[in-house]
């Protein structure tokens, strides 16, 4: 048995908020560990925001659809946009270990979603992007 | 650095030759996209079959036409599909009465450069309703639905009677049932999802609530919004200055697209263009760019 839960907002800045309070609520039924939480709220966050600067450059922004499945053992985070096709794995691998002031700005959304997820699928086609990471849970 | 990552990209997945189309190919992969240029490569009867699905029955019934056979009880054709050997696209048509003018339903999809499908046009109307005159102006030049010509004293009369920009008589309420039915027929053609772009702020308005999003125009659907608010700058557009911008209308999604209609968007550095849309077969997206809407 699985609840999913859903919302679409226009791809800005100012979504984002809306994106973390909506993650927050899901968990919050589900009596989700905090540590949890925080995890997907920033997955969420750095993959939303990766569309918001690059998918959407150039255009007047469209739609974020973000969808929230839980099921027993796992919870899984889709997140489907319609602008540019982004590759995951052509991201540069950012140099965590480098001094704070010597690493390049940025790049360390993808890192910290692959760091903390435990599945990630992203698929591009003509009818959109969709990235969908899943969470196990203990 | 990955625990683990897959990416798939179906972009590059490519249907059956869009030139002809085969027996082979239909009982083949069912998961494949068919081209609307495939299917008009079909013979007539095979291609009216599919093609049939297109209109509800239920809109047929309202004025007696047989869905079937699309004939009236006076055994006369109503209903007109266009969709020749080496088009990529098809146009189905219903009237009411003697005059194939007189149209109360019309449809296009077409097929687009990206393997999908595009809605260019959808048309519900109830013919035995008031005609407007807002498609011709006074010198019977076409405005094409008031985008590059108006008939000011037309779509007065039009706004008065509370028709929506871009509609000469008032619709059939039946867009919810014409959805249903596209969707299904671009199930069965495997495609997963179609393209429009809206004419109007109130097309917009009922595409979104059957579950489209936006691929572009949403930031600005919400710029909308909220400069239609008191306090915004298209609320205070709204100052009388002609028929079309009254003070109330922010309040309905009807009186703003007349506003939009009449160039208000300008206020802000804004244009009504390029926004463009998708609905994912199977799925409602769940956009509201004005909610509790007053229609």
């Amino acid at each position: 048995m699985s609840q999913r839960f859903q919302m679409t907002r226009a791809a800005e800045l100012e979504s984002l908020e809306v994106f973390r309070d909506f993650i927050s609520d899901c968990c919050a039924k589900h009596n989700i560990e905090s540590d949890v939480v925080f995890e997907l709220k920033l997955a969420v966050d750095e993959a939303c925001t990766n569309i918001i600067q690059h998918g959407y450059k150039g255009m007047d922004p469209g739609s974020i659809i973000l969808s929230f499945r839980i099921e027993p053992g796992r919870i899984l985070v889709q997140i489907t946009d319609f602008g540019h096709a982004f590759e995951p794995a052509s991201a540069p691998r950012p140099n965590v270990d480098a001094p704070a002031e010597e690493r390049e700005l940025g790049g360390l959304g993808l890192y910290l979603i692959y760091q903390t997820m435990d599945n990630i699928d992203y698929q591009s086609s003509e009818d959109g992007n969709t990235l969908t990471f899943t969470k196990f849970l203990k | 650095m990955f625990k683990r990552l897959i990416v798939r990209s179906e972009s590059k997945r490519i249907g059956p030759n869009p030139g002809n189309i085969t027996v082979s190919q239909l009982i083949g992969d069912a998961s494949l996209p068919v081209t609307l240029k495939a299917l008009n490569s079909l013979p007539e009867n095979p291609k009216l079959r599919l093609y049939r699905t297109l209109i509800p029955i239920q809109v047929l019934a309202e004025f007696d036409i047989n869905p079937r056979t699309w004939k009236n009880p006076d055994k006369q054709t109503q209903v007109r599909v266009e969709a020749d050997s080496g088009s990529d696209r098809v146009k189905i048509s219903a009237w009411y009465g003697d005059d194939p003018q007189n149209e109360f339903f019309y449809l296009e999809l077409a097929d687009n450069p990206y393997n999908g499908i595009d809605l260019n046009f959808l048309l519900a109307n109830n013919p035995i309703s008031q005609r407007f005159y807002t498609d011709i102006d006074a010198e019977e030049k076409e405005t094409l639905f008031g985008t590059v010509r108006r008939n000011l004293v037309e779509e007065e009369k039009a706004m008065r009677a509370g028709l929506a920009p871009g509609q000469i008589r008032e619709g059939l309420r039946s867009s919810q049932t014409v959805f249903t039915h596209i969707e299904t027929f671009l199930n069965m053609l495997s495609h997963h999802a179609v393209f429009l772009e809206p004419l109007t702020y109130v097309s917009a308005h009922i595409f979104e609530r059957r579950g489209f999003a936006y691929s572009k125009g949403h930031q600005l659907m919400d710029t909308i919004n909220k400069e239609f608010q008191p306090g915004g700058a298209l609320h205070q557009a709204l100052n009388g200055s002609t028929p079309f911008r009254q003070p109330r209308q922010w309040r309905t999604v009807r009186g703003r697209a007349w506003a939009i209609q009449d160039g208000i968007l300008e206020v802000i550095g804004k244009k009504w263009d390029d926004l463009k849309m998708i609905k994912q077969v199977g799925r409602h997206a769940g956009v509201n760019t004005f909610p509790n809407a007053e229609f």
